[in-house]
């Protein structure tokens, strides 16, 4: 008795107003029965049962007597909807006296054979047993046919009833809609209560008005094209949750779904379409407990009047109106962050390809002469060597380990899918690098290939062109929150010149990570010391091949023993490992300090470390014996000492003697040396060749110059005289 | 002036050659004009630094760091290859500034052994570091890791004898081949640096299959390469006892016996001998007292409190090291500091 509960509820609601306007809604058109009953006695509503006894017994002598009231007091009300069928029916429609036969309760378990009264009009058969409808087709007049509460389990037998306009089917056992195509005339056709589960085989009833599916089990609403008139549709107490179709329904205005499985608004969409509707429950769906549910459903239904049977003020749909310019924002916004997050996807993915791009490259054999400081380990035979090594790297997943020979191919189209598979390479183990695109990061610059962004104190660079964010005009509060910097997909040697600038920029800088920046070799880690201070030192194994060095950390120690270091790699520096650097690199940096020749530690120092050897070499330098002992210990007072500062990369001299800028100066040069040279050369030993000639003729040419002597003083007397002569000469 | 500054230099220097060697020839065996012109290219390159440090006091340290072997710290490779004595020089300040690896008895792979020379020559090449630790291995191995003793006597005869060695192991390829190696031409210095790196993995692979050559026919084309270099190969004394203790011979195992040759090593005269390698009393000294100046003063801004802690901590680490460094100090007295710390003890 489900529906008559329900509609108990609506009839009893409405009632204090009218008491017969329960019929405009034509909620439940099996009601349309039941409710004129209770129209006769409706001071004693609550005796329905007699009520309904009443009729019973009345109906034993098929009359009309009862059912008369529909046509009068219906076709009364209907009026207020015009053109509505009913209209027709009073009248002298019901003027045979076997036009309508009403077989309520009767245990009948088939459908009485009525071959005679082919006039009739209104035949009602509900509470009975019946299980099939049969002998009915001959009745070409049949307007109403009450089925209400049978056991049917299939509609066959009622293709051939052309007149049929109300066909009530209620609370039978019912599988599937068929067998309707015919009765084009339907108005209403009531088929709650039974166990369907698709719509379907409607598109034929083109005069339809009311269709009640209630307490099915459809899931789909679909299948409603054809329907032009249908006013009502109610599919309450059904497992729907999907709604398709309603804006093929011209005129619908009442939509009931309560009691389903409607979970998105998204769901309702086509119910924005309808014109009509103006009338819809929800209630009872899930989608029905969310916040905002008035306001979203108004938005997507715009001419409801009535939303669960209350009705819309404006007030509703002012709020509904706010919400929905609140919630195009927010979308607006939620689209402009998923942009942004992909283009920042992207611009990672492409760092990242490009700098598997540069890796194959540096892996490459290099064509003749290229730098072999950039890359030593390209000289073509080693190649499958450096793969070996690199295997023990402790990165599996590397991108790195790109074998050599698939290089040149690699910018090509055929590495796409390689490239996907790669493009987060280490996601899996540092994901909170990578994927930590939180509410708070700013974005500095991005392209398609670089991305410079700042989380909070953090800031990280991926790729080669990110390293402009460090340039751009920044204000010191923010340099100033600045403690972290992530380098990634970056060559180590493109970040060096920056080093020294990032110290100004950022003071309180005071942790460095590098992720696959290639950074090979020791000498490279000496670059850091331009940062002047730092408390921890990040470099990770992962395209960095250095870390897999044993002694990398010793010499990181050692090297930037000055900064204090804190941790490295996340592991706490001790004391011991500071002593166990010195002692690794100690006699290095003591033999680099003490032994190299002083005019060469002129060029081998950083600026200001050089003017200060200079000054130290101009002020006492003078006197000899300025002994390397206090050499050192003068470069102490600059906080680094001396020994340590002369690793540094890149190297002083090397960058001096750039060869594009100093070929031809270079080779003028040389020439011009050996010239000079040779001159010497060639006086020198001139020099040496007279040198021997005299030492061999020094000892006669002596002889000789003795002899003239003695011969000069051999006459004493005249000697004497000649040389007085000589002196008193005057000149 | 800068002729009387710059021979008496070279004179010293090269005295074993008695004045009746002509200039020229002398020249050409002392490569004094290479340091010479050196020199000078230097100084024209850093006008400024060297001016204002004096022209004469530039030449002066030029020629005694020279004479020290210590010219070659932090020397481009071109100069630290051009004369034997800067190899020999070379050899020897990294065996001095490293010893301390070998004696903490660590092994390092042949990337870290590069690491650590370019440390001293930035731009030290890897294929000659390769070719060292393939003595060592025999083999092609890259990450194996080699004692620093077995790598320093291999990089010593590779670094050294590099151009004698590239043509004796394109010998022993012709040899294996079948070739007749009379057809070898010494290759010129350009494609020396190539081919002997492309031919090694054929000649391993031949290697496998036969197990070397007769050391007499090895020996013989030994001897001829001998006679066109001249006096920039290993003693051929020493090079025939090799070859005769075996009866086959491969390329490695040949190169393997010349670096452990002592006589070879004397030879050179960078190295000690491998009994003495690790010694060097006076450095260790030098060592304690930066260690110790480190525990003193461990960094700009730690507070004393911190310092005895760490320095706890040393003194569990190295025991050793301590009572090194208190007979040290027993003898030296110039820290006030050192001195309170030594009484600590």
């Amino acid at each position: 008795m489900e529906p008559e509960r329900t509609e108990g509820k609506t009839v009893r609601s409405q009632k204090p107003n009218d008491r017969w306007v329960f019929l405009t809604p034509m909620v439940n058109s099996c009601k349309l029965h039941l409710t004129t009953v209770k129209s006769l006695v409706p001071e004693r509503s609550q005796r329905m049962t007699d009520s309904q006894d009443f009729v019973k017994e009345k109906n034993m002598n098929t009359t009309q007597s009862i059912n008369l009231s529909i046509p009068g007091s219906g076709g009364y009300k209907y009026n207020a909807v015009p053109a509505f069928p009913f209209t027709r029916l009073p009248g002298d429609s019901f003027a045979s006296k076997f036009q309508r036969i009403d077989l309520d309760r009767r245990h009948l378990e088939e459908c009485p054979q009525l071959g005679i009264m082919d006039e009739l009009q209104l035949l009602n058969l509900q509470h009975n047993r019946i299980t099939m409808i049969q002998h009915l087709s001959h009745l070409q007049q049949l307007v109403f046919l009450n089925l209400y509460d049978n056991h049917i389990s299939e509609m066959m037998g009622i293709e051939c009833l052309s007149s049929l306009r109300i066909l009530m089917l209620g609370k039978n056992r019912i599988r599937k809609i068929c067998c309707v195509e015919n009765l084009s005339k339907l108005n209403i056709l009531d088929l709650h209560d039974n166990q369907i589960c698709r719509i379907e085989n409607m598109s034929h009833l083109s005069e339809l008005r009311v269709l009640n599916l209630a307490g099915n089990n459809i899931s789909r609403v679909e299948n409603l094209q054809g329907l032009g008139c249908l006013i009502e549709l109610n599919l309450r107490h059904n497992c729907i949750s999907i709604v398709t179709e309603v804006d093929r329904l011209p005129c619908l205005q009442r939509f009931f779904l309560s009691c389903n499985n409607i979970t998105s608004f998204d769901q309702l969409a086509c119910l924005g379409e309808s014109r009509s509707l103006s009338e819809l429950t929800l209630d009872g769906n899930p989608v029905a407990l969310e916040t905002w549910y008035k306001q979203a459903v108004l938005r997507c239904v715009l001419h409801l009047r009535q939303l669960d049977m209350k009705r819309i003020t404006d007030e509703d749909r002012r709020m509904a109106g706010v919400q929905a310019r609140k919630e195009e924002e927010k979308k607006k916004e939620s689209h402009k962050q998923t942009i942004h997050k992909e283009k920042r996807r992207l611009a990672i993915r492409n760092a990242a390809q490009q700098w598997e791009g540069v890796i194959a490259c540096l892996e490459l054999p290099p064509t003749n002469g290229a730098k072999e400081e950039v890359s030593p380990e390209n000289s073509p035979a080693h190649s499958p060597a450096q793969t070996n090594g690199l295997a023990q790297e402790p990165s599996p997943d590397e991108p790195r380990r790109v074998s050599p020979g698939s290089g040149p191919e690699r910018p090509s189209g055929g590495t796409e899918s390689r490239l996907r598979t790669n493009s987060r390479p280490n996601s899996p183990r540092d994901p909170k690098l990578v994927e930590a695109g939180s509410g708070s990061v700013q974005s500095l610059s991005l392209s398609d290939s670089h991305l410079a962004e700042l989380d909070g104190d953090t800031l990280r660079l991926f790729g080669l062109g990110a390293l402009e964010a460090l340039e751009r005009g920044w204000g010191v509060q923010t340099a100033g929150a600045v403690t972290v910097i992530t380098f990634r997909y970056i060559n180590f040697d493109a970040i060096v010149p920056t080093l020294p600038r990032i110290r100004v920029k950022f003071p309180n800088l005071s942790h460095l990570i590098f992720l696959e920046t290639n950074i090979s070799r020791l000498p490279q880690l000496a670059a850091l010391a331009q940062v002047r201070r730092l408390d921890q030192l990040t470099i990770h194994p992962g395209g960095n091949p250095v870390v897999s060095l044993a002694l990398w950390r010793s010499f990181v120690i050692y090297r930037l023993h000055h900064f204090n270091l804190q941790r490295i790699n996340g592991q706490e520096v001790t004391m011991n490992d500071v002593i166990a650097a010195e002692r690794v690199f100690g006699t290095l940096g003591h033999i680099a300090a003490t032994e190299t020749p002083r005019c060469r530690l002129l060029l081998l120092l950083e600026e200001s470390r050089k003017r200060q050897l200079q000054f130290l070499l101009e002020g006492r330098g003078r006197r000899a014996g300025l002994s390397p002992e206090e050499l050192r210990d003068n470069g102490k007072l600059l906080g680094e000492g001396l020994s340590r500062a002369l690793f540094n990369y890149p190297s002083r001299d090397c960058s001096a003697e750039s060869p594009e800028e100093g070929t031809v100066e270079s080779s003028e040069r040389a020439t011009m040396i050996e010239q000079y040279l040779q001159e010497l050369v060639q006086r020198a030993s001139d020099t040496n060749l007279k040198g021997e000639a005299l030492h061999k003729l020094w000892p006669s040419m002596f002889a000789e110059m003795v002899r003239d002597c003695v011969l000069d003083m051999r006459d004493r007397a005249a000697f004497r005289q000649a040389s007085l002569a000589k002196l008193s000469e005057p000149k | 002036m800068l002729i009387s500054t710059l021979f008496p230099e070279s004179m010293t220097r090269m005295n074993r050659f008695n004045s009746t060697v002509p200039d020229d020839e002398y020249l050409a065996d002392s490569n004094v004009l290479f340091y010479l012109s050196d020199a000078v290219t230097q100084l024209l390159e850093h006008k400024e630094e060297y001016t204002q440090f004096g022209m004469i006091r530039y030449f002066a340290e030029y020629f005694s760091s020279v004479k020290n072997s210590n010219h070659v710290l932090f020397r481009e490779y071109n100069y630290i290859r051009a004369t034997p004595h800067n190899r020999a020089s070379f050899i020897r300040v990294f065996w001095r500034c490293y010893r301390q690896t070998g004696k903490s008895g660590e092994l390092l792979s042949m990337l870290e052994y590069r690491s650590l020379l370019q440390l001293l020559c930035p731009d030290f090449p890897l294929d000659i570091v390769q070719s060292s630790a393939r003595i060592v291995v025999m083999e092609d191995a890259t990450d194996c890791l080699m004692s620093f003793s077995d790598f320093l006597y291999a990089l010593q005869l590779q670094f050294y004898y590099q151009e004698f060695l590239d043509s004796v192991l394109l010998i022993y390829q012709d040899l294996l081949a079948g070739k007749s190696p009379n057809t070898v031409i010494v290759p010129t210095s350009t494609s020396i640096e190539q081919l002997p790196s492309v031919a090694a993995e054929e000649n391993d692979k031949e290697e496998q299959q036969q197990d070397g050559v007769e050391p007499s026919s090895l020996a013989q084309c030994i001897e001829a390469l001998c006679d066109r270099f001249k006096r920039s190969h290993p003693p051929r004394s020493c090079m025939r006892e090799v070859l005769e203790q075996t009866n086959k011979v491969s390329y490695y195992s040949f190169v393997m016996s010349l670096a452990k040759h002592e006589t070879i090593n004397q030879t050179i005269g960078a190295l000690p001998s491998k009994a003495e390698l690790l010694i060097d009393p006076e450095m260790d000294q030098e060592l304690d007292k930066l260690i110790a100046q480190i525990s003193v003063s461990p960094g700009s801004n730690s507070s004393g409190s911190a310092i005895g802690g760490l320095k706890e901590v040393q003194r569990k680490a190295s025991p050793r090291r301590n009572i090194h460094h208190r007979r040290k100090m027993e003898v030296e007295s110039d820290g006030s500091t050192e001195e309170t710390d030594s009484s600590e003890n």
